[in-house]
């Protein structure tokens, strides 16, 4: 079951200026439902417009997009209610903090869909936990917190709402190693938990390579190559020709068959690298090696 | 809500015009903006629109573009043409009155409100587009203040400083781009929040605003910061000692262009003086 489905979606950015920019051209695609879907792309190649398109902030020139299977500009007026439904965190989500204490920042989505006081409270302490946020923090000004706690507290915010869908717009981006894990990590955590379906775009493959249970590859407005991190993965050349870097462990594994050694393309990480190489050399491979 | 806003329009054609010295156009729109208000004479008002098509030629910027660019204004143009229409004393027989309150309020349209009215609307619209293609088109904001700058610059004697004020000019310039496009990210950060711009009453409206005033102000703050810091990182103290990239320099094609605006205004003065078909 697909929760956010595109047909044929087109978008021009200042059209019939010396500025035109095709930014999607002819995309279709789907968004299944309870999986971590990771959209990759070089910059400029469309991935954010792309996830604008699913919650309404974009109007499409041509095309249809689909959120529960209706079109969500059939009633124009009404594409507010779809953005209760996909959430959305937009790039460096630290900027748009506003409120005098984090939890009434936190609570602001949630008060915006018209929920009662005793379901806001309840709301925001559960997506605090999620996001690792204590008390003591939620009693600060936001403007008082450090960079990563700030995006923690942008990212509850959106997650208070409970969306079906939750969309990332590069939420590691500026990280340290860490903050990129915990961050990451607890977005998995939360979808694991709640079931919900969540997107995250990046150009960071290893991370889709660690996070996403599906991929899919933008290039220059268009959609390319979409599927398992795995068969991702393996396409290394057309990867780099979108201008994408492959994570190293598949450039490895790429040039090794290259080589002519009998080594599974599927892989990826550094536990399924070592896994298939010690199989190897136990098989006799280490004339091959 | 668009954002695509006219500030810092500069429009590529690479004419006689964008090569011009700032300083040149400086001159030329002020001594022009003179003759405007100088011009009495319907031969005068002739010499002045056929000089501004003529300034649109040579930039050789499409007329869509500069249509484009005079939407905002055609408003106020029509509500001072028409306030000008009904506040001109009659001399003549005037064409027709009504009668709102009476003994109170009449108003009455005569042939001298009519020509009135049309000739503020054509001063205002020539004077826009003029200026416009001449600074907006054809100069960035860079050379503009630039030519500011060289232009003040004997008032550096007074110990007036030009240079800083020159500075927070380009500064400024240089972060309306930025803040629009901040402003609509931020609206968008908020809008996907369930923020509601749109509706609801003046109160509820304004309200609405303060999430995205607030990061506003903060990101500002924060960019000026940065900007001062990697300011006095590459040793920027001021405008002392300072050199040029670009220096600015007076080509045959400037002196020309002086020489053509005090025509300009000279002429206008003559027609002024020696043709009487009608004058305001």
């Amino acid at each position: 079951m697909s929760i956010v489905k595109l047909e044929g979606v087109s978008f021009v950015y200042g059209k019939k200026s010396p500025y035109e920019i095709h930014a999607l051209d002819n995309v279709d695609l789907a968004i299944e439902e309870n999986l971590i879907t990771g959209i990759i792309g070089h910059t400029g190649s469309g991935k954010s417009t792309l996830v604008q398109m699913f919650n309404g902030l974009i109007r499409p020139d041509s095309g249809r997009v689909m959120v529960d299977d209706e079109d969500i500009w059939a009633r124009p007026k009404q594409i507010g209610k779809v953005r209760f439904k996909v959430g959305m965190v937009m790039q460096y989500p630290e900027y748009q903090l506003f409120a005098e204490t984090a939890r009434e920042d936190i609570a602001y989505g949630p008060k915006n869909m018209g929920l009662d006081d005793e379901e806001i409270k309840h709301r925001v302490a559960k997506s605090a936990k999620f996001c690792g946020l204590d008390g003591d923090t939620l009693d600060k000004s936001p403007f008082d917190l450090s960079g990563g706690q700030k995006r923690r507290v942008a990212l509850a915010g959106v997650m208070a709402m409970e969306p079906k869908l939750l969309v990332l717009d590069e939420p590691a981006a500026g990280l340290d190693p860490r903050g990129r894990r915990e961050i990451l990590g607890g977005i998995r955590k939360y979808q694991r938990e709640s079931g919900t379906s969540v997107v995250i775009v990046s150009h960071s493959m290893e991370d889709m390579a660690m996070y996403c249970d599906r991929i899919i590859v933008m290039s220059h407005g268009k959609l390319i190559l979409e599927g398992e991190p795995k068969e991702v993965f393996s396409q290394v050349k057309l990867l780099q020709s979108a201008g994408l870097d492959v994570p190293e462990i598949a450039k490895i594994v790429a040039s090794l068959r290259e080589k002519g050694v009998n080594i599974s393309k599927d892989i990826y990480t550094v536990e399924g690298a070592v896994e298939a190489l010690s199989a190897l050399k136990e098989g006799g491979g280490k004339n091959v090696l | 809500m668009s954002f695509d806003v006219g500030i810092g329009q500069y429009y590529e054609t690479n004419s006689v015009l964008h090569k011009m010295d700032p300083r040149t156009k400086i001159f030329f729109v002020i001594l022009y903006i003179v003759s405007i208000f100088v011009a009495k004479e319907i031969y005068a008002f002739v010499l002045l629109t056929a000089i501004m098509l003529a300034t649109v030629i040579i930039s050789r910027v499409p007329l869509r573009v500069i249509l484009k660019g005079l939407k905002p204004v055609v408003v106020i143009v029509i509500f001072t043409a028409i306030l000008n229409m009904f506040l001109t004393k009659a001399e003549s027989e005037p064409l027709f009155s009504v009668v709102v309150i009476p003994n109170f309020w009449t108003l009455t349209l005569c042939v001298e409100g009519l020509i009135n009215a049309g000739i503020l609307a054509l001063r205002i619209i020539i004077l826009i587009i003029e200026t416009s293609v001449l600074f907006s088109y054809t100069t960035t904001p860079i050379e503009l203040t630039d030519g500011i700058e060289m232009a003040l610059s004997p008032l550096k004697k007074i110990k007036v400083p030009v240079h800083e004020f020159a500075m927070m000019m380009t500064i400024a310039l240089r972060f309306i781009p930025t803040l629009v496009d901040e402003t609509s990210k931020i609206m968008n950060a908020q809008k996907a929040r369930g923020a509601d711009f749109s509706s609801g009453g003046l109160v509820k409206r304004a309200k609405a605003l303060i999430p995205i005033i607030i990061p506003l102000f903060i990101s500002s703050f924060r960019r000026a910061e940065e900007l001062a810091t990697a300011m006095e990182c590459r040793c920027y103290h001021g405008g002392n000692g300072r050199t040029r990239m670009k220096k600015l320099k007076m080509k045959a094609r400037d002196y020309i262009g002086l020489l053509f605006s005090c025509a300009i205004l000279a002429g206008v003065i003559l027609l002024n003086i020696y043709t009487h078909i009608y004058s305001i």
